[in-house]
């Protein structure tokens, strides 16, 4: 990693009245990286999510983006900035199809004046094809053909989260963020995700990954953090937290792993 | 190119109806136009874009007043009139919206509400400007470039909003402004995380819809040739509401479907069965809500659906 990271973050603070729910972590997001955050609950993993993505402002500590700090940034200007999320509960837009969801994923990159569209300039017809070819394309990396043409509310719930991650997709982002994107799916599915995950680094975006299953997330991510009660107590490959004395007594506590410490 | 045909095929057909009718059917006619194009934008603003606003009918009454004070007191020509009374609209609406759309769903509602009650007090107070409760009267459209336009020529006109309001929503519907919209509507914190701003879409909804009605008030100026203060009460409003409601809250044809049910019920209803027609009314309406939520235009899409699926 002699590379700089794209989003380090430096004594990140919040605190919720008496509560500190997250206390100067310092996190690092390398471009094609899968960083993976785990914490009981509780830890803080969805105050510092929240954070990045912009929805939460920090109390005190730095947020830099690709050089730039975020921090004070409204929620909406992150995703032009190259933000991205996925929510764990997901968010489809009811209203629209599949394809309208995730061409409404490239809303910051269609720069055309609402006088261009209502005269149909030449411009405004090209970018709504490119938007239709473009979101053909991201459905079909999640996997989503067979519903192409369906309603948001005839999809499935694992459905549902592939397009949440094919809209997100559709912003071109440089960092992506997925708040438990396991949760809620059926072994198969969750295969298919990290699947889709691991494309996703490959592609050379930066993954900031919450998750809650550990098999899930010890499977995909390449370095883990692990958070209680808001403080960072360990740092490294999968294999060296799971092993490691204070997450085993925090974290994992039953789940065997304890024996080989 | 088959959308322009469209459009221009209806342009005929629906202006040589207006050579056909006599001077009562001329009437109902017109105002069911102005009543379509006023629930285009009302389903653009309350059922695309998800706002509760009760000042639609209020930027009609705007409009209305607009043009005329702006040429009549004013003194200004039509063009000119035209413009500035649309930019009367736009900066109302933005005072009206910036800090409204700030407000979540039901204070948006208060605020609005409170915009259209203040509307009908400023002109019943509004002395001569207004012409107060008696409104203003003896006026007559001013020629365009010589040509007194009158009689279904006039309808012609009012054809002409009407088509011109419906392609301007529907190209806004069916772009990343369309899409902006109903995002925010349906999933606004999901939208702010794909780079929507949700405050500026919905002000811009606002204004753009706000501006559409009163641009329908300046067609309506000329129609009655009269204007008053009980025309634009607040009961107004909520029919529109019902029509995008009965018709199909989000569709433009459920709008046009609404406005064209809701309208002609009582004109057909009246002569047979007298002041009952509020009593059908409120059947179709409890009926729509509770048989067809997706109003009536749910209906049709079953049958195509089942057409197509044979």
């Amino acid at each position: 990693m002699t590379q700089a990271p794209l989003l380090v973050t430096r004594g990140l603070t919040k605190r919720f009245g008496g509560l500190l729910a997250v206390a100067d972590l310092d996190l690092d997001v390398h471009t094609g990286e899968i960083l993976g955050v785990i914490g009981p609950n509780g830890a803080g993993k969805s105050t510092t999510f929240n954070m990045i993505a912009g929805a939460l402002a920090p109390t005190a500590g730095g947020i830099e983006f690709a050089g730039k700090s975020t921090v004070g940034l409204p929620t909406h200007a992150m995703a032009g900035y190259g933000i991205v999320r996925t929510f764990q509960h997901n968010k489809p837009f009811h209203s629209m199809s599949v394809r309208e969801n995730i061409m409404l994923g490239m809303h910051t990159r269609m720069n055309l004046s609402l006088l261009q569209v209502l005269l149909r300039s030449r411009a405004a017809l090209q970018a709504e094809r490119d938007a239709v070819r473009t979101a053909d394309g991201l459905i079909d990396f999640v996997g989503l053909s067979a519903a192409r043409d369906s309603e948001v509310g005839n999809l499935s719930f694992g459905q549902g989260r592939l397009l949440e991650i094919a809209r997100a997709l559709a912003a071109q982002p440089r960092l992506m963020l997925f708040d438990e994107p396991a949760a809620g799916l059926t072994p198969a599915e969750c295969d298919r995700v990290a699947g889709i995950i691991r494309a996703i680094a490959a592609r050379g975006i930066a993954v900031l990954l919450i998750e809650h299953d550990m098999r899930f997330l010890m499977a995909l991510a390449q370095r883990v953090v692990v958070l209680n009660c808001g403080r960072k107590i360990a740092q490294g490959t999968p294999q060296q937290v799971q092993v490691d004395a204070q997450v085993v007594s925090a974290y994992l506590g039953n789940l065997g792993v304890g024996a080989h410490a | 190119m088959k959308a322009l045909a469209g459009y221009l095929l209806a342009a005929l057909v629906l202006s040589a109806l207006a050579f056909v009718l006599g001077s009562y059917q001329t009437d109902v006619y017109r105002k069911l136009l102005l009543w379509i194009t006023l629930a285009l934008g009302y389903n653009f603003l309350f059922g695309i874009a998800g706002q509760v606003a009760f000042s639609h009918f209020a930027f009609y009454g705007i409009g209305a007043y607009a043009i005329l004070i702006l040429l009549f007191q004013v003194g200004l020509p039509l063009p000119l009139a035209i413009l500035v009374g649309i930019a009367v609209c736009v900066v109302l609406s933005l005072l009206v919206a910036i800090p409204a759309t700030r407000l979540e769903g039901f204070y948006l509602a208060l605020a609005t509400l409170a915009f259209a009650q203040l509307f009908v007090v400023v002109l019943n107070e509004g002395r001569s400007i207004t012409g107060g409760t008696g409104g203003l009267a003896n006026y007559r459209l001013p020629d365009v470039l010589g040509v007194r336009i009158t009689g279904p020529w006039y309808t012609v006109v009012i054809v002409l909003l009407m088509l011109g309001t419906l392609a301007l929503l529907w190209r806004l519907d069916k772009s990343w402004f369309g899409r902006a919209c109903r995002a925010v509507r349906d999933d606004a914190q999901a939208a702010q995380a794909m780079g929507v701003n949700v405050a500026r879409t919905k002000i811009i909804a606002y204004a753009i819809t706000s501006a559409l009605a009163g641009v329908a008030g300046m067609v309506y100026a000329f129609v009655d040739n009269t204007v008053s203060p009980v025309t634009f009460g607040l009961e107004n409003v909520f029919q529109l509401l019902f029509m995008v409601i009965v018709g199909g809250s989000g569709r433009h044809a459920g709008a046009i479907v609404g406005a064209v049910l809701l309208y002609l019920l009582p004109v057909f209803l009246s002569p047979l069965i007298g002041h009952h027609h509020a009593l059908v009314f409120g059947l179709v309406m409890v009926a729509v809500v509770l048989f067809q939520p997706k109003g009536l235009i749910g209906i049709w899409d079953y049958w195509v659906a089942r057409w197509r699926a044979a």
